[in-house]
C-alpha cells in the first residue's frame, strides 16, 4: 500500500511540473520548418539523439565550407553563386536560433560579395533573425544597411555597418567588406583601422595573410614605395 | 518443549512459465511436511530435480511456496529479519568475483548485521578460520573453487547463526576438502547450531546426520533417524535406491 | 540505511573495476581530436563548437555508460546468482536495489564529473570566456542520466532481457529527446486519436527538453523556477521509475 501510495505521489508529481517546464523550455523551430537539404537525415539523426547544438555547429562548419569553394552534394546553379547560402544559414539558425553570426556571415555574402547581389535574399534571411531575437540590433542595423546600399547611399551604409563591428557575432567577412568600401572610397586610414584590428582578433586568423597584404598595399597607395 | 528450527506444513511449489501464450507448469514439491528439530543435523537426500534445492529457497525466501506454510526459528517466512539467523551456503560460490575476500566478506557481514564495532576483527577471524588468511587481500577471481567455497562457507558463519543451511556443500570437492566440511559440520552440531543440508553423497550423509529425508518427485518419500541406517552397513544406500526414481528425465546406464 | 550503504559500496568498487573510468579516457581522446579538427574549420565559432561538442560528448558517453551498466546490473546478478546470497541475508529488497542503482549512478557520475573537468580545462586553456554556467549544464546532464538510469532499471527486471530492455531503452532515449517534435505532430494533427495517442506518449516517455540547458546555452539566462522544477521532475519521474522497479523486483523468485 505504501509502495502504490507512493508510486502515485511520484506519478503526479511528475505530470504537475511538465506544463511549466513546457512552458519555460526555450522554442526551438520543428525540423519540418528546415530547408531541404542533402544533410536533413544528419540533422533529423542529431536532434533526435539529443544534440541540437553539435547539429548546429556542423551546419554552420558545412555553410563555412560551401561559402569557402562549395559542397559536392549541393552545386550552385549557373550564374547563381552562393547559391545555397541562405538555405544553408536558415538551417544553421533554426536548428540552434541563436547562431547569430549565422545570420549575419550569411547577410553579409548575400548582400554585398561581389557578382552576387542579392539582398532580398540578405533581407529575408536577417529578418528571421529579427523575429527570433529582437533585441540583436545587428539585425536591424544590417537591414537599415542594405537599403541605403539599394539606394545608392554608400556613406549611410559604411556608417551603419561601421557601428556593428562592437558587436562580438560579426563575421570578419562584414569587416572586410568595410574596409575594401573604405579603400575604395579612397578613406585608407579608416581602412588601415579595420585592417589592423582583423589582425588584432585571434579569431579572424584566417583573414590574416589578407590583412597583411591589404595593410601594405594600402601604406603603398598612401606614399608610394613606402609599403614594399 | 522447544518450537522445531524448521517446519514444513503441507509445503508445495509449482512453476509455471509463460512462452507466447502457453502456460507450462512443473512440480517442484508437493505436500511436504517436516520439522527439524533445534540442535539437529538434518540431512536432504534426493536426486537431482528430487525438489532438495526447491525446498531450502522456499526456506530462504527466495520462492514463495504455491500452498503450505514455513516457519523457521518460530517465524513464519519470508520474514526479513528471520534471515539475520540463517546462514546460507549455496550448492556453488555465487560471489562477485571483483571484490577481495576481504571485501566479499565484509559485505556480508554488513548485509548480516553484524555490529561496525568489530566487525573488521570478526572478518579477519573467520577468513582465518577457513583457512584463507593468506587471501585475505586478493580478488576472489584469483581463488580455486575450493576457495571459493570457503569463502562462501565465511559468509554464511560470519553472523554465528542459529540455522545453517548448505546446499550440496561437498559437490566437487576433493577428498580432504570433504573432511573438513564433516568436521565443520559436526563443530557446528558442537555449538548447538541445527544444521540443514542437501546431498548426493549418501556416505557423508551417513557419517554426519542425525536424522535424513529422502525426497523423490517432489515428495518427502521417507524419514530416518541415525540408528535405523546404523544397524547394518549400506542400509542407507539400500534404502535410498529403493525408494527414489529417476525425474530428471535420463535412462539408466545399459551396459549390454 | 546500513544495507544501501553495503550494496553502494560494492556497485562503486565493482564499476570502478570493471574500468567505467576508460569511458573518460575515450572522452578525453574524442574531445582533443575533435577540438583540433573543428579549431581549423569552425572559424570564429571555435569556443563555442568546442564547447558545445564537448559539453554533448560528456553527455552521451554518461548516457550510453548509464544505460548499459544499469541493463546489466540486477539481470547479471541473477545470471551469475550472486543474487541469491545478498537476498539469503537480511536485506529489504527495495534496499538492494536503491543500493545498486545509487552505486551505479555515483559510478557515472565520477565519470562525468572526470570528464568535465577535463573539458572545461580544456576550454579554459584555450582561452574560453563563454557566458553561461557550466555547473548548470553539468547538473543538467547528471539530471538526465539519472531518469535514463532509473527508466533502463525498470525496463530490464520488466523485460528480463538485457538486448530487449537495450532496445527499448535506447527508443525512450530517441523519443525523450523528440518531444518538441512530437508536440509539433500533435498539435497539428487534425485526428483526435492520433492526438490523444501522442500526448499520451508525451506523457509516459521522459521529457529530456526539461534538462536541455545544453543546447539552450546560448540562447539566455537560468529561470531560477526553473531549476527547481527540472530538479523535481527528475526526482519525480525516476523515483516513479525507481518504484515501479521495485513492484516487480518484489514479485521475482529466484
Amino acid at each position: 500500500m505504501r509502495t502504490l501510495v507512493a508510486g502515485a505521489t511520484a506519478i503526479a508529481a511528475t505530470l504537475a511540473v511538465q506544463p511549466f517546464l513546457r512552458a519555460t523550455a526555450p522554442d526551438f523551430p520543428p525540423l519540418s520548418s528546415l530547408p531541404s537539404t542533402p544533410y536533413s537525415l544528419q540533422d533529423a539523426a542529431l536532434v533526435s539523439c539529443g544534440l541540437r547544438t553539435v547539429a548546429a555547429d556542423l551546419a554552420w562548419m558545412q555553410l563555412l565550407q560551401y561559402s569557402a569553394g562549395g559542397l559536392p552534394d549541393m552545386p550552385d546553379r549557373p550564374g547563381r553563386p552562393y547559391d545555397h547560402v541562405k538555405d544553408l544559414a536558415l538551417r544553421v539558425s533554426r536548428l540552434d536560433p541563436s547562431f547569430h553570426r549565422s545570420y549575419l556571415f550569411a547577410a553579409g555574402i548575400l548582400a554585398w560579395f561581389k557578382n552576387v547581389d542579392r539582398p532580398d535574399e540578405a533581407v529575408e534571411v536577417l529578418q528571421e533573425g529579427l523575429r527570433r531575437d529582437p533585441g540583436q540590433k545587428s539585425y536591424a542595423m544590417y537591414i537599415a544597411a542594405i537599403a541605403y546600399k539599394k539606394k545608392g547611399d554608400v556613406s549611410k551604409m559604411t556608417a551603419i555597418l561601421e557601428a556593428t563591428l562592437d558587436d562580438p557575432h560579426t563575421p570578419v567577412e562584414i569587416k572586410t567588406i568595410l574596409a575594401n568600401l573604405y579603400k575604395s572610397r579612397g578613406d585608407f586610414e579608416a581602412a588601415l583601422r579595420v585592417w589592423r584590428a582583423i589582425l588584432d582578433d585571434n579569431t579572424a586568423s584566417r583573414e590574416w595573410p589578407r590583412a597583411r597584404l591589404q595593410i601594405a598595399e594600402i601604406k603603398n597607395l598612401e606614399s608610394p614605395g613606402r609599403g614594399q | 518443549m522447544t518450537a522445531p528450527a524448521l517446519r514444513f506444513r503441507n509445503v508445495g511449489k509449482i512453476y509455471r512459465r509463460s512462452h507466447l501464450g502457453r502456460l507450462t507448469e512443473t512440480v517442484g514439491l508437493t505436500g511436504l511436511d517436516l520439522d527439524v528439530e533445534q540442535g539437529e543435523v538434518f540431512g536432504l537426500l534426493g536426486l537431482n530435480g528430487s525438489g532438495k534445492t526447491t525446498a531450502i529457497k522456499l526456506l530462504m525466501g527466495l520462492h514463495l511456496p504455491t500452498t503450505g506454510d514455513i516457519e523457521v526459528l518460530g517465524k513464519r517466512v519470508p520474514n526479513v529479519d528471520v534471515l539475520a539467523r540463517i546462514g546460507y551456503a549455496p550448492e556453488a560460490a555465487y560471489l562477485n568475483r571483483s571484490l577481495t575476500g576481504r571485501e566479499h566478506l565484509r559485505l556480508f557481514a554488513a548485509l548480516s548485521r553484524v555490529p561496525a564495532q568489530g566487525r573488521e576483527a570478526k572478518v579477519s577471524g573467520m577468513m582465518a578460520q577457513v583457512g584463507l588468511a593468506h587471501a585475505l587481500d586478493k580478488r576472489l577471481s584469483e581463488y580455486s573453487k575450493g576457495m571459493l567455497q570457503r569463502a562462501s562457507l565465511a559468509q554464511a558463519l560470519i553472523h554465528d547463526p542459529e540455522l545453517v543451511v548448505l546446499d550440496e556443500p561437498v559437490t566437487g570437492l576433493d577428498p580432504l576438502a570433504i573432511k573438513e566440511v564433516r568436521t565443520l559440520i559436526l563443530w557446528l552440531k558442537g555449538k548447538g547450531k541445527t544444521v540443514l543440508f542437501s546431498s548426493h553423497d549418501i556416505s557423508e550423509v551417513e557419517k554426519v546426520c542425525d536424522r535424513i529425508g529422502i525426497l523423490s518427485g517432489g515428495r518427502l518419500a521417507k524419514t530416518m533417524t541415525q540408528s535405523q541406517w546404523r544397524q547394518k552397513p549400506d542400509t542407507l544406500e539400500n534404502v535410498f535406491a529403493a525408494t527414489v526414481k529417476r525425474t530428471d528425465g535420463v535412462g539408466e546406464i545399459r551396459l549390454d | 540505511m546500513g544495507t544501501i550503504k553495503a550494496v553502494f559500496t560494492y556497485t562503486f568498487r565493482e564499476h570502478v573495476r570493471h574500468k567505467v573510468w576508460l569511458s573518460s579516457a575515450l572522452f578525453g581522446l574524442v574531445l582533443i581530436m575533435g577540438g583540433m579538427i573543428v579549431s581549423a574549420l569552425a572559424a570564429e565559432e571555435r569556443g563555442r563548437i568546442l564547447l558545445d561538442l564537448g559539453l554533448a560528448a560528456n553527455e552521451t558517453i554518461a548516457l550510453i555508460s548509464i544505460v548499459f551498466l544499469t541493463v546489466h546490473l540486477i539481470l547479471q546478478e541473477i545470471e551469475t546468482r550472486a543474487v541469491f546470497l545478498i537476498l539469503t541475508h537480511p536485506v529489504v529488497r527495495w534496499h538492494y536495489l536503491l543500493g545498486r542503482f545509487l552505486g551505479t549512478l555515483a559510478a557515472v557520475s565520477v565519470g562525468l564529473a572526470a570528464m568535465g573537468i577535463i573539458h572545461w580545462g580544456l576550454l579554459h586553456a584555450l582561452g574560453w570566456g563563454g557566458e553561461g554556467s557550466y555547473l548548470v549544464a553539468w547538473l543538467c546532464s547528471f539530471g538526465k542520466v539519472a531518469v535514463m538510469g532509473a527508466l533502463a532499471l525498470l525496463l530490464s527486471l520488466a523485460l528480463t532481457s538485457e538486448a530487449a530492455a537495450m532496445s527499448f531503452s535506447s527508443f525512450f532515449w530517441i523519443l525523450g529527446h523528440f518531444t518538441g517534435e512530437i508536440r509539433f505532430v500533435a498539435e497539428k494533427s487534425g485526428s483526435p486519436l492520433m492526438r490523444s495517442v501522442l500526448l499520451a506518449f508525451l506523457n509516459i516517455a521522459p521529457d529530456f527538453a526539461h534538462f536541455d540547458y545544453r543546447n539552450a546555452w546560448h540562447i539566455g539566462t537560468i529561470d531560477p523556477h526553473w531549476a527547481l522544477a527540472a530538479t523535481a521532475y527528475a526526482v519525480a519521474y525516476a523515483g516513479a521509475c525507481f518504484i515501479l522497479s521495485v513492484q516487480v523486483f518484489e514479485q521475482k523468485e529466484f
